[in-house]
């Protein structure tokens, strides 16, 4: 398994000054979020290299990554092994978070406060309880297992019930904005809100919402918590600008795509998780452990939305929804197959907009291991968001969160 | 590493100016009086306040825009005409709202809540985050003009010029406002003031129900009856008067100053907004016609009001006496039919009464050569 991800690695390599792939992720895993990030993310690299080839989860790979990470940490509560162990059984993320979450939609509803009806109408439209919520479900975990990691027994913070339906509004709004510039008529089993009432009102509608996220946002009353969230609102249209470029040479190539995945998708989940640890903690070591699972979990759960997109749907009606292609994006499972069939580098270049494009692409992309090594890479960041949660003192929602890096990994739709 | 920055702009402009002349962004009363009062006004700040939005400008986000919005030319994309507005206006007061929010944090000055190292800080009189703020509000005010700019596509008609360009000005159109939405986040959240995060965040949401509910209605012909004076400014205030008022009350948060002091700040930015509004609303009637007959929106004040004087019948009738036989509005005639009521005249008075208001509010400031500024400004709105 792992070795065609390190032949890729050596293939990546060009010449001797640019960097390799693997160094590529290694600088990535340190991440924008602080310079004091680099030792965490740099020992994940290399002294993962040689635990690769176990990619499942048991409750003993558990204790031994712990036992493993926790050595070179001075932090680390010292009976946590035996906790891990009596509590053998991984919680349900979804059923621990729900008594958080049970008014989450109620809730958003009230802070977007219209007094147009149409308008008011609008903005309710996708808070219909259809969405999966992932993000304030992270956030709520996130929040509890800091809180028992810093001592603070008892309830949630409000200001972390407030991030978590924030999360939830800034995702929202993005959503309402990328159907107008994807030209999407259909969101979650019905139709689009550009496709209903046109683009004009969709742009306002999502407008609203970012200022509702906004305005609930100031009144945590944290600046900190501000600046940290405006960045995930500035990275989430950062990586939509990110899309409309291809870069011409691969490793680059590679690069941009893995640094618009964390824009689009994980910025928004990393940074949520550091602004609630920011609530109950001064402890930057602890913002860092909040930040870095949010961000790994968030690469991790994009990089399987890419998978999907070549795989959901096949079984059914032999034909993938291949929306990407489509939209011109060459994503995770075309860039290594790329590497396998050097003819798919011009059709990426001219975003598949020739005729018969689409199909040759997802052909090749088939043909080679392209899902594999995607899928490969999106379990590499989970095993990395996993080291950095176990970093905290064990608690029910901490082995949620490693249970959801599990849950992602596996999803199929 | 300048120069570098400069022929990029030069190429932005280069690439989305046409031959057309750039659009006033701020107004249609660009009388000699108007732009002598703002140039004056200028010099008082210091400096102009355009770094934050030139760093936008010289983004690779958004000369990648100004690359690809040379495609839309030749199509109706609004996008193309608000881009020309955005790198050729320099003389139509382009930072108006930026400027009046610099005149008012010099005319509050430090407050006694400020301690004293914060003044080593002031330029020209001005702290740094209340330039910032200034910034930001331009900022967001660009950001609706180019969201404003985003057309239905289940509406286009072939004189549009090809759907797939049209629907690649809206992508531009909603990315381009998105960023510059986002770029006034970042730099709300460093000012350091939930206070004033929420005040303007609730400004963006004002705006929004504002720019919603003048898009319900224009799409006809205006609302479906007159308005009265008082939902008229309650609408007015959410498109055009909100951000103002409540980026001037942040300028004097952002100094420490008392709840009374932002309240006036609230109130000048507010009334001057609703003013200019009305200001330039009456421009189509009140210059009197050389040449072609000036066109006007059908919700513009003048005619609101006139349409609640004289009731739905009457106005369905003159609206059907307007019409040429080609179903064109003769819009000389229909000007006539507004200026023989009441329509105008009270719009002039509501006018004057908001230049007032204005004054009134920073009277409570100390004299000062801002000061007089502002009065310049709120006395200019009034003349025709």
């Amino acid at each position: 398994m792992a070795g065609p991800w390190w032949r890729l690695c050596r293939r990546w390599a060009i010449g001797g000054a640019t960097t390799t792939l693997s160094e590529t992720l290694r600088c990535f895993s340190g991440g924008p979020a602080s310079s004091s990030a680099c030792p965490l993310g740099r020992a994940s690299w290399s002294s993962g290299a040689g635990d690769e080839r176990r990619p499942s989860f048991s409750p003993q790979t558990h204790s031994k990554a712990f036992h493993l990470s926790s050595s070179g940490l001075r932090r680390a509560p010292r009976c946590s092994c035996r906790a891990t162990h009596s509590d053998a059984r991984p919680e349900d993320p979804f059923t621990l978070a729900q008594k958080d979450l049970s008014s989450l939609y109620d809730d958003i509803k009230k802070e977007l406060f219209v007094s147009t009806k149409e308008l008011k109408h609008l903005c309710d439209y996708y808070f219909d309880g259809k969405g999966k919520a992932i993000r304030p479900i992270i956030v709520i975990l996130m929040s509890r297992a800091l809180n028992i990691h810093s001592n603070k027994a008892g309830d949630l913070l409000p200001g972390q019930r407030t991030i978590a339906m924030i999360s939830e509004m800034i995702h929202t709004a993005s959503l309402v904005h990328d159907d107008v510039i994807d030209s999407s008529d259909e969101r979650r089993g019905k139709r689009s809100i550009n496709d209903v009432w046109g683009q004009k009102k969709a742009i306002l509608a999502g407008d609203f919402i970012l200022s509702a996220a906004t305005t609930a946002l100031a009144r945590v009353g944290d600046s900190t918590v501000v600046k940290v969230l405006s960045q995930a609102i500035e990275d989430l249209v950062r990586g939509e600008f990110m899309q409309l470029g291809s870069k011409e040479n691969e490793n680059e190539r590679f690069k941009h795509y893995l640094d618009k995945t964390f824009k689009k998708t994980a910025s928004l989940m990393a940074h949520s998780c550091k602004a609630v640890s920011i609530l109950v903690s001064s402890d930057p070591d602890v913002h860092e452990i909040a930040y870095q699972y949010g961000r790994n979990v968030g690469i991790a759960f994009q990089l399987v939305d890419d998978v999907l997109d070549f795989t959901s749907g096949a079984d059914q009606l032999g034909k993938p929804t291949a929306a990407d292609l489509k939209l011109g994006l060459a994503t995770g499972p075309v860039l290594f197959a790329c590497q396998q069939f050097p003819e798919l580098h011009a059709m990426i270049m001219r975003r598949f907009s020739s005729r018969g494009d689409v199909d040759r692409a997802w052909q090749y992309v088939l043909q080679s291991d392209g899902v594999q090594q995607t899928t490969f890479l999106a379990r590499r960041y989970c095993e990395e968001a996993i080291r950095q949660i176990s970093l905290l003192r064990p608690s029910h929602e901490r082995d949620a969160l490693i249970r959801l890096t599990q849950i992602v990994l596996s999803r199929n739709k | 590493m300048f120069s570098g920055s400069w022929s990029r702009l030069t190429r932005l402009s280069a690439s989305i100016t046409g031959g057309q002349r750039g659009l006033s962004l701020f107004s249609s009363s660009g009388s000699s009086n108007w732009s002598k009062v703002v140039s004056d006004a200028e010099k008082i700040v210091g400096y102009p306040t355009s770094f934050m939005s030139l760093r936008c400008l010289l983004s690779d986000e958004l000369s990648n825009v100004a690359m690809h919005v040379r495609k839309l030319v030749g199509t109706q994309h609004p996008l193309l005409n608000t881009a020309r507005g955005f790198v050729s206006d320099s003389k139509n007061n382009l930072q108006m709202r930026g400027l009046i929010v610099l005149l008012l944090s010099k005319t509050a000055g430090p407050s006694r809540a400020a301690n004293d190292l914060l003044a080593q800080d002031m330029v020209s009189g001005i702290y740094p985050s209340q330039r910032n703020l200034a910034e930001i509000t331009e900022l967001i005010h660009t950001a609706f003009l180019v969201h404003r700019g985003v057309v239905n596509l289940k509406e286009w008609t072939v004189s549009d010029g090809p759907l797939k360009d049209m629907e690649f000005g809206n992508k531009m159109a909603v990315l381009s406002g998105d960023f510059l939405l986002a770029n006034a986040c970042t730099g709300l959240a460093q000012l350091n003031d939930t206070k004033v995060v929420e005040l303007i965040s609730s400004a963006i949401g004002d705006l929004v129900q504002g720019i919603y509910y003048e898009n319900s209605y224009n799409a006809e012909d205006g609302p479906a009856d007159g308005v009265d004076a008082a939902s008229w400014e309650e609408q007015t205030f959410l498109s055009h008067g909100s951000l103002l008022a409540k980026s001037c009350q942040s300028a004097l948060q952002l100094a420490k100053h008392d709840k009374e002091a932002q309240r006036l700040a609230y109130l000048y930015g507010k009334h001057l907004s609703l003013g200019h509004k009305l200001n330039s609303d009456l421009q189509p009637f009140v210059k009197s016609g050389l040449g072609e007959p000036a066109t006007f929106s059908l919700s513009a004040a003048p005619v609101l009001f006139h349409r609640q004087i004289v009731g739905k019948e009457r106005w369905r009738q003159q609206l059907q006496q307007a019409k040429t036989l080609r179903n064109q509005l003769d819009y000389s005639k229909l000007s006539a039919a507004v200026k023989s009521e009441k329509g105008v005249s009270s719009a002039v008075d509501l006018c004057c009464y908001h230049s007032n208001r204005a004054l009134e509010a920073i009277q409570a400031f100390p004299s000062s050569e801002a000061r007089s500024a502002l009065e310049n400004i709120a006395s200019a709105i009034t003349k025709f």
